[in-house]
């Protein structure tokens, strides 16, 4: 769709090239590059005039027919060569004219400190060697878009949180596809930022804005934006929630990764740091009604300890709630919805039955819960203090057996 | 023939033989290695041992190392029972391991012995009447021990306690599945926590009151060799278990006298020593 649009526009500017008049006497391209293909060709200023006379008839615009005076326009009224020293930049929107406008208002376009676009055409699609972007060679074809992006982003402009920032998509899962797999589906630099109209993300109405950004990734992840909206999370979300997590805060922004790999933020011993971020927050929790001390209670149960030391098989978070479509216990759908526990436990305890439901995984000592709930903390309670009785027994009597000794000793010398 | 010459304290008796020393090795290589990859869950926040699992799969072999341990503590107790119901010695050892009310007031009579308090107070005049009437209450000896003491004994059936519930809850946790299908979760969630402490509860026992009896103790310090040797001369049984020491040494005043009796009659005639030995 996006490399159609130029190549229409393309088509009938170049079929309404001859009803604006064209001067008599004009220039073709070889003669043009009778001097400009001159690699040493240099204006009076010592600046580099030469064209790549290969690269330019491999461009989408020599192929198409056009010639240098349809871009350098104001070469068409000089009939005496050589020209003059300065020539106006060439116009792209004069053919691209939708591309140009949304260039003007992205952040490449209004960046430039008071001279002109910080970014033009020429910066990501090249001068006279611009290619289709479903051209192999393209600077802006899927495949090597990053590459486009990067040569200023990894160190030239150092936009928002700087270089090493933009780096870390080169470790994601995206760019891994793109370059190992040459998935050209792949998410680039341009399927989540945009490409002509790209913003910044403190701009609302930038594709990775907050407010964006699960239309964003869900234009590829379909049935992942589906169940999140179906969760509390994406229901807050589209309520205008402002503290509720989107993609980007489990998932990472650059550095997106598989969950099985280590490295990921949502890796199975990492999910619960991950969870608690939001929901160990005081401030979140009293502003919410988030349930206290969900980290402690699983830290202190099996599965929480085994996964602190590194174990994945055993259950987090995401386990038991979901990932996406995490949903309130209360809610007949919900993974841990009491009729549903012993499917969900089941998924890993063979033959779990409704006991599995008979009790509290998150029990915290302040809650009103019945008898039974408690009977495990209470346990736990009387272990304490019979544990410190006897060890308190066990001191008394060492201790009077080495003050006996003592004062025997003392008596004999 | 005096009692020093009956049992000289030179001579050497067998207090632990070669199958307690084997069963109480096994229990201190099982112990250790339950302790090692089992505390660590319970102090999951100390970095230390983090560090000492670093991976899932050095947790994973920690399970593994701790249920084989777990499999050889019971093998042990196995062979310590049937060792203690189809032995002689074994049965006779489990009979003197039985708690007595005499074992309740051996610990109190020795840590009022040990600190004291009452002969303190004697000296200084208080109570003088009482004391006077009630010399007891001075603890002016300290108790007299067969061939366990209460410290021994206590520490017998923490064992066996705590083996037993060891075993049952760590059974149940092993198995979740086989636990929750005839027990709701909050009946496991005490199993976890029964588990865990009564670990820690033996490990602060052997931490501090083994530790001191065979180790620390000034009177032993550094080690008690018992536990490699086996072996108790018989001064030491005569200070620190003087009611064995009596019962041997009773039994061997017996057969001394016996003896003469037998060295008389067989000089007064053949029908009395055979008249002797049917009565008996």
């Amino acid at each position: 769709m996006r490399s159609g649009w130029p190549s229409l526009l393309l088509g009938l500017a170049l079929a309404a090239g001859p009803a604006f008049g064209r001067p008599a006497v004009q220039a073709g391209s070889e003669d043009c590059l009778a001097c400009h293909s001159d690699p040493a060709l240099t204006s009076a200023s010592g600046k580099t005039v030469a064209v790549n006379q290969a690269g330019f008839e491999a461009s989408i615009h020599a192929r198409a027919g056009m010639s240098c005076v349809d871009c350098h326009t104001d070469l068409r009224q000089v009939a005496d060569f050589p020209h003059a020293e300065r020539l106006k930049p060439a116009d792209c929107s004069a053919c691209h004219e939708p591309e140009a406008r949304e260039l003007a208002a992205s952040v490449h376009g209004q960046s430039g400190a008071g001279e002109g676009q910080a970014v033009s055409c020429r910066d990501c699609h090249g001068a006279h060697d611009v290619r289709a972007g479903d051209d192999f060679e393209s600077r802006t074809f899927s495949l090597n878009l990053p590459g486009t992006c990067l040569a200023c982003h990894a160190e030239k402009v150092q936009a928002g949180r700087g270089g090493e920032f933009v780096r870390l998509y080169e470790k994601s899962v995206h760019f891994r596809a793109l370059e190992g797999a040459g998935l050209t589906m792949s998410a680039n630099c341009g399927s989540c930022h945009g490409a002509h109209g790209v913003k910044s993300v403190r701009d609302p109405a930038s594709e990775v804005s907050r407010t964006n950004i699960i239309k964003t990734c869900g234009r590829c992840h379909v049935g992942i934006e589906r169940d999140y909206l179906e969760g509390v999370h994406g229901k807050d979300y589209l309520r205008g929630g402002k503290d509720v997590p989107v993609c980007t805060d489990c998932h990472n922004e650059h550095d997106i990764l598989p969950p099985a790999e280590a490295e990921s933020s949502v890796y199975a011993t990492k999910v619960a740091g991950v969870c608690s971020r939001c929901h160990d927050d005081m401030a979140l929790a009293r502003k919410y009604g988030l349930l206290p001390d969900r980290m402690k209670t699983y830290a202190e149960s099996y599965h929480g300890t085994a996964s602190r030391f590194g174990e994945v098989r055993v259950a987090n978070c995401g386990s038991c709630h979901g990932f996406h479509d995490i949903r309130d216990s209360s809610d007949p759908k919900s993974s841990v919805y009491p009729e549903n526990l012993p499917a969900t436990c089941g998924r890993c305890h063979a033959g779990a039955t409704q006991h599995f439901a008979e009790g509290k995984i998150h029990y915290v000592a302040q809650e009103t819960v019945g008898f039974r709930d408690r009977s495990p903390h209470i346990v736990k309670s009387v272990y304490i203090v019979v544990i410190s009785a006897i060890i308190a027994v066990f001191l008394m009597f060492i201790a009077a057996d080495l003050l006996h000794r003592a004062l025997k000793r003392g008596r004999h010398d | 023939m005096t009692d020093r010459e009956l049992v000289r304290d030179d001579e050497v008796f067998v207090r632990m033989n070669l199958t307690e020393r084997l069963q109480h090795t096994l229990l201190i290589l099982t112990f250790v290695t339950l302790m090692a990859t089992g505390l660590p869950l319970f102090f999951f926040e100390f970095r230390l041992f983090r560090w000492l699992l670093p991976s899932g799969k050095a947790f994973a072999v920690r399970g593994l190392l701790h249920r084989a341990a777990a499999v050889m503590l019971i093998a042990n107790l196995v062979w310590h029972l049937g060792y203690t119901v189809f032995t002689r010695r074994g049965r006779d050892n489990f009979r003197a391991l039985i708690p007595r009310v005499k074992d309740f007031r051996d610990a109190f009579e020795q840590f009022f012995h040990n600190i004291g308090i009452t002969r303190l107070l004697a000296r200084l005049g208080v109570l003088k009447r009482f004391f006077a009437r009630h010399p007891y209450w001075l603890f002016r000896a300290p108790p007299l021990f067969d061939r366990y003491n209460f410290v021994e004994k206590f520490e017998y059936w923490a064992v066996a306690w705590g083996s037993a519930v060891m075993i049952a809850s760590g059974f149940f946790m092993w198995k979740v599945e086989f636990s929750l299908r005839f027990f709701p979760l909050w009946v496991h969630n005490i199993f976890i926590i029964v588990h865990g402490y009564e670990a820690m509860l033996a490990f602060l026992a052997i931490i501090i009151w083994h530790m001191y009896n065979v180790h620390l103790n000034p009177e032993v310090f550094p080690m008690s060799k018992v536990w490699l040797s086996g072996r108790i001369t018989g001064k030491e049984l005569r200070l620190l278990h003087p009611l064995e020491y009596e019962r041997i040494l009773e039994a061997r005043r017996r057969a001394v006298t016996a003896d003469r009796a037998r060295a008389e009659a067989s000089r007064a005639g053949g029908p009395l020593q055979e008249e002797s030995s049917s009565g008996v």
